[in-house]
């Protein structure tokens, strides 16, 4: 009973400011529309009161100029232009984010304004309880006085970093749009290809079929064989040159780039450079690997290709085993490993190595 | 909180070497104190094996964890300090590491910058280099194997799958390596796999720490295939030769390939050579998949921006003593 009680009182304090039944939650409070029936309607706010009233409403009340709230018991004299579509389903934060932007056009320093660290902080704490007063109904008139009296002082200074700033955001918003075009321009390029792959692959289907059918005296398979090969060294290529292109798109954008300069000034501060192993590599091996077959062809027929290699019948079998082959498994790695293993040992003194 | 102390039985010189201060976690194999190193004053881990539990002695994970252990030393690969035995059970020494990067990949209120994650992938991919160089295959990479030291420093733990390569004609298990990081030639029962397997679980890492969730969550094994072959196209003989060869393959439903701008939706924060390497590290034919070389000397890595200094790198948010207490056991637990 007691708990059903806080509860009512607690509500009736919040829907004074924020009318948020679930049965109004979609429906105009001014003209009973509901957005189940129109789904089209949309509801608008106005930072006076942030009463929620359907954009056929505003358009009907307030076109004729400022009009009072028609929410009972709020009377605000209201404009069109200031409502605006509501972002945030609590209208507590959709306040506190309005006050914070007009508090943060005012007091617009930032941390390069200050000597230290601890000015700075200083001041964000003191815009911080600015912005809680006016939240939260604490002073509001002496708070909003002292806002029009800094405002009216700082005048020059704070139009001063109004313009910087913008100059700022200005490079940004260039380098974001660069970086659009240059994705855009991406995929353009490789659509294209991918358009002309498909055309190629066509066209070599239907040569292969008038080669095929005049019945030249050539095998069949051969010329199967050659067209797959053709295919796969024009794949290869058409990649790099994808590739290539990409790069070049690349280099350019980073040139026009502002922020480039800036990440190459960071990359310079570092003292040293950057190493993927930490210098933990071993490139000198203490042998040097025969040459091994490692194509999957030249392991199918691995009798004819081991001239040259190293000469033990029991792997170079395994080396053909599908399942094998399949899991991974590399003629190669067997001897590398049992050369590497024979020979880590040299040039390493134990006594040195313990000290 | 009572203090009890080991001795080491061969050592008469200092007999007390570490001290055994508190329990922070239990599995169904060891119990895992937090110590002290007496002479250094180093925080480690003290890791007892449960013994006589097993009919055939001690249990296989922690005979493969100090063997392998004890031949690795590497920054990013856990350390074993030492490995002594009382009456009757054995006692790992380990570093004392406090958080792994599960828990971070957990905690939403970490925001990763890509530099974070280069790091990361990084650390773990030099320790898994070195582990290769030793060849030796690590089999359980997944984000709550990989610790984070309180210097920042990712350090590879869990040995209790590793395993050297053995003879080449020798079988290796296909049961291994937690679902979700499991190569797809695990998946099809292959067992003569290589290092490949552990790239594939980087792979898969690097994917998760980009998404924040895991990439290929497969309910079971048969889902796991699905699961896969649905993100990364199903394998035919073309892209993967001899793939028909395992002795579990099926192509249960065939899926295309994704291209690449269907991958560069998924990582929508990736740039092109993030997806290079990611795809690199997860191609379904082990034979083209990267190795760990390729993968350090991969452009990724020297492109801006540089990864983040390990001390630099986000950490756990440490909220009270008491809660710290719990969630130190939780992490240490799950390492067990």
């Amino acid at each position: 009973m007691s708990s059903a009680k806080v509860a009512s009182t607690s509500n009736s304090l919040m829907s004074d400011y924020f009318e948020d039944d679930r049965a109004s939650k979609d429906m105009c409070p001014i003209c009973k529309t509901d957005k189940y029936l129109s789904p089209n309607m949309k509801f608008l706010i106005n930072p006076e009161c942030y009463h929620k009233i359907c954009e056929s409403c505003v358009d009907r009340i307030f076109s004729l100029g400022p009009a009072p709230c028609p929410y009972p018991n709020c009377g605000k004299i209201l404009r069109k232009n200031k409502f605006k579509k509501q972002i945030f389903d609590d209208l507590r934060i959709e306040r506190e984010i309005d006050i914070r932007k007009k508090v943060g056009n005012i007091y617009n320093k930032t941390e390069e304004d200050f000597s230290d660290l601890k000015e700075y902080n200083k001041y964000l704490e003191s815009v911080e309880n600015i912005i809680f007063n006016l939240n939260y109904g604490i002073d509001v008139e002496e708070t909003e006085a002292n806002l029009i009296k800094y405002e009216a002082e700082h005048k020059i200074e704070i139009l001063e970093k109004n313009l910087n700033e913008s100059k700022k955001n200005a490079d940004l918003a260039k380098y974001q749009e660069a970086r659009e075009r240059l994705k855009q321009e991406k995929i353009r390029i490789q659509k294209q290809m991918e358009v002309e792959d498909k055309e190629y692959d066509k066209q070599q289907q239907q040569e292969l079929l008038d080669k095929l059918t005049s019945g030249s005296s050539a095998n069949t398979d051969d010329i199967i064989k050659q067209q797959n090969n053709n295919k796969l060294l024009r794949a290869s290529s058409r990649k790099k040159k994808l590739q290539q292109l990409n790069n070049q798109l690349d280099q350019e954008f980073n040139k026009t780039n502002p922020l480039y300069k800036h990440a190459k000034d960071l990359e310079d501060s570092y003292k040293t450079p950057f190493t993927p192993f930490k210098g933990d590599r071993d490139l000198n091996k203490n042998y040097t690997l025969l040459p091994i077959p490692n194509d999957v062809d030249e392991l199918m027929n691995i009798e004819n290709h081991i001239a040259d290699s190293y000469h033990d019948p029991y792997v170079n079998q395994l080396a053909k085993n599908k399942e094998y082959l399949g899991a991974g498994w590399r003629l190669q790695n067997v001897f590398e490993r049992a050369l590497d293993e024979a020979f880590i040992g040299l040039g390493c003194i134990i006594e040195k190595e313990k000290a | 909180m009572s203090t009890t102390t080991k001795t080491i039985g061969n050592d008469s010189k200092s007999p007390i070497k570490y001290s055994k201060d508190r329990k922070v976690g239990e599995g169904t194999y060891a119990v895992v104190y937090l110590g002290n190193q007496i002479s250094t004053q180093r925080k480690i881990a003290i890791k007892e094996i449960k013994t006589g539990i097993f009919k055939d002695g001690l249990d296989m994970s922690a005979i493969r964890e100090v063997k392998y252990l004890q031949e690795l030393k590497h920054p990013n690969v856990i350390e074993l300090v030492d490995v002594f035995s009382t009456t009757n059970n054995l006692n790992l020494v380990l570093e004392f590491l406090p958080c792994d990067l599960e828990v971070l990949i957990k905690d939403t209120t970490i925001v990763f910058k890509s530099a974070d994650i280069k790091s990361w992938l990084l650390m773990t991919l030099r320790g898994i280099h070195h582990c290769h160089r030793n060849f030796i295959l690590h089999r359980d990479l997944k984000p709550n194997n990989l610790l984070l030291a309180p210097d920042g420093e990712l350090k590879i733990a869990d040995f209790g799958l590793a395993r050297s390569l053995g003879n080449p004609n020798e079988d290796l298990s296909s049961n291994v390596v937690t679902r979700w990081y499991r190569a797809p030639e695990l998946l099809f029962g292959a067992k003569h796999y290589t290092g490949a397997v552990d790239i594939w679980s980087i792979g898969i890492i690097f994917a998760e720490l980009m998404l924040r969730t895991p990439y290929l969550p497969g309910k079971d094994d048969v889902d796991q295939l699905d699961v896969t072959f649905r993100a990364l196209g199903t394998p035919t003989e073309q892209i993967w030769p001899n793939v028909s060869n395992l002795p579990m393959y099926n192509a249960l439903r065939v899926y295309p390939p994704p291209s690449r701008q269907e991958l560069r939706n998924r990582f929508s924060a990736a740039t092109e050579k993030a997806l290079d390497l990611l795809i690199s590290m997860t191609q379904l034919d082990p034979s083209r998949r990267c190795d760990s070389t390729q993968a350090l000397l991969h452009e990724f890595f020297t492109e801006s921006p540089r990864p983040t200094e390990p001390e630099n790198l986000p950490k756990k948010k440490v909220k009270k003593s008491n809660d710290e207490d719990e969630s130190e056991g939780g992490t240490k637990r799950r390492k067990l």
